[in-house]
């Protein structure tokens, strides 16, 4: 850069950036507006993708494994055994007893069904439910395979394809999320640094003018850069503001089984942090972009 | 002091300049003259370099340019007094700021720019104007502010493009008073100007311009 910036420079450099920030206000506050909104909207989509991910993740939890067994052992025994087995989370033992009445249950105002049996004919069984990694079908089929190789156990039922369908549906939300992800930030870039520039462009002939009485490079820049980084944190704490807002809005309006959607992934300082840091990046980075084209001819 | 060799310069095949060489000595008064579009605005950029040649070469100050490199630019601009044939002003700041601006780029600090700029805006009596800003102003006093701002940094070059094109004969001859003083104390004045009257009144060098060509270089 041509010139360096001597002492006296730095007190014109802040007082400029704040004239111009002044006699720029409306544009100055569309851009600050502009970063806010995308980068709501943006933090938005970023909720809503980590809550889905963590509800579908939750729904994979009640993937189990039904283990019939042998009446005769101690169950306290069988439990132990079918815990050690690698993969199995938790299992709960149902005796036949607790099947027979949970059947009741299901069948109230058709106990005939029942009638003329008098032993009770169903198994006893463990409900069981698989850690995270084992989730998917194939580690599931080899903790089945396992389980059935105990002596006792008589059968096992796993809904190997409702694993798969859930896994498969979780790729396919994973793959969609990314594409709009991709395509939202693209749009959120392109839309601010399309803002930043016209704003630059509406000050070309003051760029030019300061470049032909002599002003370096950098004294060019740095009001603008000043202005980027003020646009960038207005931008910030108005997207925090937005999504803060909405937070509210949102709880008072939706039941609160359904509240989960609007909680955030993150700790709010550090969405706090993040937001305002993405805005004077973007801030920044927009006006670097867009002075440097008319700095370079 | 300057020195052209050679200078061609053609706008998409059309030629403004041709085979132009001159050397101006330091401390040098002279006029470029010549009728309208014979390329003396385009031979004040050349020099200025806000225009690069398509062909040629320039000495400034004992260093040898075909284009002067960007990284000089600046420092270059801050030894040249250019007064521009439309000013460029900046049109919504005041008299004041847009005069100081030529000091500002270069690091003066905030007192003296203040004093000089007053001086200096008395020096082509707009002192009463400092807090206008530049729109507000005629033609010819948006013309002595671009003037005050050429001379408030005491350049060691001036380049004035057309400096007295919107000023009546009475503050024209004033003008070129102003270029003699600050000639008068080692300044290099270059004047662009179809003013007639006006250079035979001042008679120093003229170089004389036509379709391009130096056809002339005398008093
Ligand atoms: N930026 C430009 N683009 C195209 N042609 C130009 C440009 N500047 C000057 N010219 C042409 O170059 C010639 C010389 O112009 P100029 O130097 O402005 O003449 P003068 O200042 O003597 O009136 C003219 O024919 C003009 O049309
Ligand atoms: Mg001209």
């Amino acid at each position: 850069m041509a010139g360096s910036l001597k002492g006296a420079n730095l007190f014109y450099i802040f007082s400029d950036a704040v004239r111009s920030i002044r006699e720029n206000l409306a544009t100055t506050v569309l851009t600050a507006l502009t970063l806010g909104f995308s980068l709501s909207i943006f933090a938005v989509f970023v909720f809503v993708f980590f809550n889905l991910r963590s509800v579908i993740n939750s729904w994979g939890d009640r993937t189990q494994i039904v283990a019939y067994v042998k009446d005769s052992p101690d169950a306290a025994l069988m439990r132990e055994a079918v815990m050690r087995v690698p993969g199995v989370s938790s299992a709960e033992f149902v005796s036949k007893d607790k099947a027979l009445s949970e059947l009741k249950a299901e069948l109230k105002g058709h106990e005939a069904i029942l009638e003329g049996v008098d032993e009770n004919p169903l198994p006893a069984s463990f409900e069981i439910r698989v850690g995270g990694s084992y989730k998917n079908p194939a580690e599931l089929t080899a903790v089945a395979e396992r389980l059935k190789a105990l002596p006792w156990v008589e059968d096992v039922q796993y809904s190997r394809e409702w694993v798969e369908k859930l896994s498969a549906f979780f790729r396919f939300i994973e793959l969609a999320a990314l594409f709009i992800g991709v395509f939202l930030a693209a749009a959120t870039i392109f839309i601010i640094s399309n803002t930043i520039r016209l704003t630059v462009y509406a000050r070309r002939e003051e760029i030019e003018i300061m470049s032909l009485v002599g002003a370096s490079d950098s004294f060019i820049r740095v009001p603008f850069f000043i202005e980027g980084v003020l646009q960038g944190l207005i931008g910030g704490l108005l997207a925090l503001a937005m999504l803060a807002g909405g937070r509210l809005i949102l709880l008072s309006k939706i039941p609160p089984y359904f509240s989960f959607v609007v909680s955030s992934p993150i700790s709010t300082p550090l969405l706090a942090l993040i937001l305002i840091a993405t805005g004077i990046f973007m801030g920044v980075a927009g006006c670097l972009i867009s002075t440097g084209r008319f700095l370079k001819a | 002091m300057i020195q052209l060799f050679h200078i061609t310069k053609s706008f998409e095949g059309a030629s403004a300049l041709s085979d132009i060489s001159l050397k101006i000595d330091k401390g040098e008064f002279i006029f470029i003259t010549g009728p309208s579009g014979a390329g003396k605005s385009t031979l004040l950029n050349i020099i200025f370099g806000s225009e690069p040649p398509t062909d040629g070469q320039i000495i400034l100050d004992g260093r040898n340019y075909f284009k002067i490199p960007r990284s000089e630019v600046a420092t270059l601009r801050r030894r040249i007094g250019f007064v521009f044939q439309d000013f460029k002003l900046l049109q919504t700041r005041t008299v004041f700021d847009n005069v100081a601006l030529s000091l500002k780029v270069m690091g003066v600090g905030p007192r003296e720019v203040r004093n000089k700029v007053l001086r200096m805006l008395s020096f082509v009596k707009l002192q009463h104007r400092a807090n206008f800003k530049a729109m507000s102003l005629s033609g010819g006093e948006q013309q002595r502010v671009a003037i005050a701002r050429a001379l408030v940094k005491d350049p060691a070059i001036i380049l004035a493009d057309e400096p007295t094109g919107n000023l009546d004969p009475a503050l024209s001859i004033e003008t070129l008073e102003l270029f003699k003083e600050v000639n008068s104390k080692g300044t290099t004045v270059v004047v662009a100007s179809h003013d007639k009257n006006l250079i035979e009144r001042f008679g120093r060098r003229v170089i004389r311009l036509e379709n391009g060509r130096l056809v002339s270089d005398g008093r």
